[in-house]
């Protein structure tokens, strides 16, 4: 193959060379080739970083209070905390919620409340929803099923992707279903990825009703009197 | 017994095929790669679920750093790169910026034009503007290492300081043409050049939310992008994309 044959034909003529076959090595090509699929490989990136689109509220007065105003019946306030190791990474991440407005009493500093209550980023286990999936999925069950319901027909070739998603969008968007409005309030020393985990939430559970908030005085002193919190934090005040 | 003749084999092993089979893969990787933005720090970003891929022309990459720094990178139309390509842009914007800053401090951040010539070839950028002249003296090298300095091992370059990384977000107050005061940063200013910049494709993509992609770790405190996202709602841009990893457990 990578020898290149002379003609042999014809007559040999007087004082004419000697035939002989020409090897070419390609050993040294390959070797080079070789390193230059390493280094390719090695400097690509192969995975492209997804994004997640959020929007946010206006700083303007008007709006902060209307997000007040959320339904009480339908509201979920979710406030996120996270503790770190001693080498500034993210040991674990809380999540605290209740629905509608909290109850609670206020005894001097003191705020307790028995309507806070405590849960984690679980995801599925197998096919059973953890933690505040759990929470999350039970509260928007409504969406969840007829979502279901186009899946099904999407999964069955009754209809074009384009048309589950905007289904879908319908459904998330139909005021006469119960959906639920989550206002996340991450703490100060939440960490980035509670607050995406969070923001995920709403995603798996279809919720179209969210938004950042930030924590109350009032938020602050019913999470502080949970004996989970003291509990993870109780390192932190030495 | 005749003797048996063992017949003398050449060693050689034709390499053709495999030269052929290296060069195709080769090839193949040479186009498919996309190379790692030179970012001042390395950051783990969260994983969700979204499968939205980043935008790699008209997009604005604010790069929250754990310590709580701020840079910015821009990357401009790949459609009219010839107009409006990355380079083009970003020249653009450190003009503005610098006209703006002196409109609303009085003060001259003093870019010339090879300023402006070196600025348009870095991807990431986040020191004050009025130290931008004297870090893009130096050379790529001292930049890096400038950039990418950590707390425990400070570089001072100069009048740059450890505290000029990143972009301040130190209240600039300045009086409007009814002579009302108006509180703004460098953060601000920054951003709007962005937004304002003759490039219509940009300041769509942010309109749309599309032009914004705010990139931290996942141990990134709250309260440190708390303040880029405040900055981002007080000028209107409050739609915008998070980077995130796609998740790799079963959902």
């Amino acid at each position: 193959m990578a020898q290149i044959e002379q003609s042999s034909g014809g007559k040999q003529k007087k004082g004419a060379q000697k035939k002989m076959s020409i090897h070419v090595d390609f050993t040294p090509m390959v070797d080079m080739n070789m390193l230059l699929i390493t280094f390719f490989m090695l400097c690509t990136t192969m995975i492209k970083s997804q994004t997640l689109s959020i929007s946010l509220p206006t700083n303007e007065k008007v709006q902060q209070e209307d997000l007040q105003k959320a339904k009480e019946s339908e509201a979920v306030t979710l406030i996120l905390d996270t503790t770190y190791d001693e080498n500034g990474g993210v040991k674990d991440n809380t999540v605290y919620y209740y629905f509608g407005q909290p109850l609670f009493e206020k005894s001097g500093d003191k705020i307790t409340s028995s309507s806070i209550m405590v849960s984690k980023f679980e995801g599925n286990v197998g096919k059973e929803l953890k933690g505040i999936r759990q929470i999350l999925h039970n509260r928007n069950e409504e969406v969840l099923r007829q979502v279901e319901e186009q899946k099904d027909k999407w999964r069955n070739k009754q209809i074009t992707e384009e048309q589950f998603q905007e289904a879908a969008k319908k459904i998330r968007n139909n005021s006469e279903l119960t959906r639920p409005v989550v206002i996340i309030k991450p703490l100060n020393n939440a960490s980035w990825e509670s607050v995406i985990a969070a923001l995920d939430e709403m995603q798996i559970n279809q919720i179209s009703r969210y938004q950042i908030g930030i924590p109350s005085p009032e938020d602050l002193g019913m999470v502080e009197a949970t004996p989970e919190y003291q509990k993870a934090h109780a390192n932190d005040k030495q | 017994m005749g003797k048996v003749k063992i017949k003398r084999k050449s060693t050689l092993i034709d390499m053709t095929a495999m030269s052929d089979v290296t060069v195709l893969l080769l090839t193949f990787f040479m186009l498919t790669s996309t190379f790692l933005q030179k970012e001042p720090v390395t950051v783990i970003t969260p994983s969700s679920v979204s499968e939205i891929k980043v935008p790699t022309a008209n997009v604005v990459n604010v790069l929250v750093s754990p310590a709580g720094q701020v840079f910015l990178g821009l990357n401009g139309d790949a459609e009219n790169a010839e107009e409006w390509g990355s380079e083009a842009i970003r020249g653009e914007v450190l003009q503005t910026m610098a006209a703006d800053y002196k409109a609303k401090t009085g003060k001259d951040a003093g870019i010339t034009n090879v300023d402006i010539l070196k600025f348009q070839k870095n991807a990431t950028f986040g020191v004050p503007i009025e130290k931008m002249h004297e870090f893009l003296m130096l050379d790529q090298t001292k930049q890096d290492e400038f950039l990418a300095q950590t707390a425990d091992k400070p570089v001072v370059l100069g009048n740059l300081k450890p505290s000029d990384v990143g972009i301040p977000f130190k209240d600039i107050v300045y009086k409007d043409e009814a002579g009302n005061s108006i509180v703004t940063n460098q953060f601000q200013m920054w951003m709007r050049a962005i937004y304002n910049s003759k490039n219509t494709n940009i300041h769509d993509a942010i309109q749309k939310g599309e032009g914004i992609a705010v990139k931290s770790d996942r141990g990134t405190k709250y309260e440190t992008i708390q303040k880029v996202l405040d900055n981002l709602q007080t000028i209107k841009m409050n739609k915008f994309s998070v980077m995130t990893a796609l998740k790799t457990e079963a959902d």
